[in-house]
């Protein structure tokens, strides 16, 4: 029998007041350091708490999350649609297929960054805030257009960073650009336990000791994360995953629910390598 | 004017093109050509530090096109090479700070005083991508068998199209054993895909991330396996038909021995 997902319905713009949701910019400066897949991860984890939840991509032109989350072909409409006016923010909300609280807005594909209007997509983030608990955008790589309309409307930002100089230069770039108005936060991502005891990759102190953020969680490098990505599965709804289990705790740690700080990832044993070889 | 303009370019970011240019460059120069680099990422500059020239920058390409310095006093002789220069981009200005046609005339001035002038486009679609193509007269498209780098890829290569540029892909960070075991694409799946000429595959390599954080190019360790993979691509671009080493993945001793160490 084929498992379905319950639409359940989210309060309407129209509804009594409620307490806004928090709009948080996931960004990075750097491409291809994992905004899009901490983007997915950390929304999935957020909303299988129960929080209603929506993902921006902001990446008009070269939207990839719609992908990540396994959803391409239920999207309907687009972000520039809904500031068109070609369909209602109703439309263009695609339902996740495993979390019913969870949406996703996707970008224009054929379109260009300089066809959003910063403060219209501004807007927009703002209406999202009275429907959701949280509004979760997916900032494109680079500093440019791109990263100004996905920045406007958020009043917290997570910086992803990997453990390579120029992933922290460019982060460095970027928290400055960010300015003085939003609270940032850093998750490293793709660490390597095995490489930083070698002397072969920078460590989370490395990191954070050019950075100085406060710590919001640590993602080890993991080929089951390209595998979940390639799949459109959200390794933070498989209850095995280690890796799963880091962006649950980030979730956690956004909503407040979790108090210790980020684990840093350690080396797997002997035989745990062994056993990982052998599966 | 017989140089060569070659945009490298990806749609996606942290696929591997500073990386590529860089390496690109260097076994080029290795192999006796006039190489200059041009780092096209006004604002988030890399280049310079996977090259390890940081700290030897004086100017920068906006005050070339701005006209505050010569090419020759913002140009940097790599150490190592002596074939080898690079323009570093501005770190403080951002795109829009040069317009397509300076950076298209900017690169035939390049182009006048070597062999080979590579650009190492930013990442996105966006002004910088605009600039970054804009002087070239072909194209190499990098990617990794990701679905995203591949539906970016595919975006850029429409763009290409457009320009009319010849391109060739480079299939970056590899896994052969990912492949095998059905978790990753394979080269002849990224190729179909995306139609496009090969003109290498590079196997993912730790040492790599190390390298760059070095600012030490792997090829230049020749006893490293990518230096003749490297080596490979370039005969390729030079013309000649070098046939594809296909990557088998490693046994299963390999696997638990290569782990354990």
């Amino acid at each position: 029998m084929q498992e379905t997902v319950q639409h359940q319905e989210l309060p309407a713009a129209s509804a009594v007041p409620r307490k806004r949701g928090r709009a948080i910019v996931i960004t990075s400066g750097k491409g291809g350091v994992g905004k899009t897949t901490t983007t997915a991860n950390t929304g999935a984890a957020l909303a299988a708490t129960g929080a209603s939840v929506v993902l921006v991509d902001a990446d008009v032109g070269l939207r990839n999350l719609d992908l990540v989350m396994g959803l391409e072909a239920r999207v309907r409409h687009h972000v520039l649609d809904v500031l068109e006016g070609v369909a209602t923010l109703d439309d263009a909300l695609v339902t996740d297929k495993r979390v019913p609280t969870l949406r996703l807005l996707a970008a224009a594909q054929t379109r260009e960054k300089d066809d959003v209007d910063t403060a219209a997509f501004s807007d927009l983030i703002s209406s999202l805030r009275d429907r959701f608990d949280y509004v979760l955008i997916d900032c494109p790589a680079g500093i440019e257009k791109g990263f100004t309309n996905a920045i406007a409307g958020a009043d917290e930002a997570i910086i992803v960073c990997t453990p390579e100089v120029s992933a922290v230069r460019d982060a460095d770039r970027v928290v400055g650009l960010l300015g003085d108005g939003r609270t940032v936060k850093l998750v490293v991502n793709r660490l390597r336990p095995d490489l930083v005891r070698r002397g072969k990759m920078l460590s989370v102190e490395d990191v954070n000791g050019i950075l100085r953020l406060p710590l919001l969680g640590v993602i080890a490098d993991a080929p089951g994360v390209i595998v979940s990505t390639n799949r459109g599965e959200p390794v933070a709804l498989d209850a095995a995953s280690p890796v799963g289990e880091s962006y649950r705790q980030i979730a956690q740690r956004i909503i407040g629910t979790l108090a210790t700080a980020p684990e840093i990832p350690r080396e797997r044993s002997f035989f745990e390598k062994l056993f990982g070889s052998l599966r | 004017m017989s140089a060569r303009r070659i945009v490298l370019t990806s749609g996606k970011g942290g696929v591997g093109k500073t990386t590529t240019t860089a390496n690109l460059g260097a076994v080029l120069a290795k192999r006796g050509h006039r190489v200059i680099l041009v780092d096209a990422d006004i604002g988030l500059r890399n280049l310079d530090l996977v090259l390890g020239i940081e700290k030897r920058i004086v100017f920068d390409l906006v005050e070339v096109v701005e006209g505050r310095c010569q090419v020759r006093q913002a140009l940097i002789k790599d150490k190592r090479l002596e074939n080898l220069s690079i323009l570093p981009a501005a770190q403080t200005r951002d795109k829009t700070a040069v317009s397509e046609l300076q950076f298209a005339k900017l690169i035939e001035q390049l182009g006048e005083m070597c062999d080979y002038v590579l650009i190492d486009c930013p990442a996105g679609i966006e002004h910088g991508f605009r600039n970054a193509i804009a002087g070239a007269s072909e194209a190499i498209v990098v990617t990794t068998p990701e679905v995203s780098a591949i539906r970016d890829a595919d975006r850029v290569i429409g763009k290409l199209h457009e320009r009319g540029l010849p391109l060739r892909l480079i299939v970056n960070r590899l896994r052969p054993e990912m492949v095998r075991s059905g978790d990753m694409l394979s080269v002849d799946d990224v190729t179909d895909i995306l139609s496009a000429e090969l003109l290498g595959i590079i196997p993912d390599d730790e040492e790599v991330i190390d390298t760059t954080n070095r600012g030490e190019p792997i090829v230049l360790q020749s006893e490293s396996r990518l230096a003749v993979i490297y080596d490979k691509i370039a005969r390729r671009l030079e013309g000649d038909l070098v046939p594809f080493t296909t990557f088998s993945a490693p046994g299963f001793f390999a696997r638990i021995f290569g782990k354990a160490s």
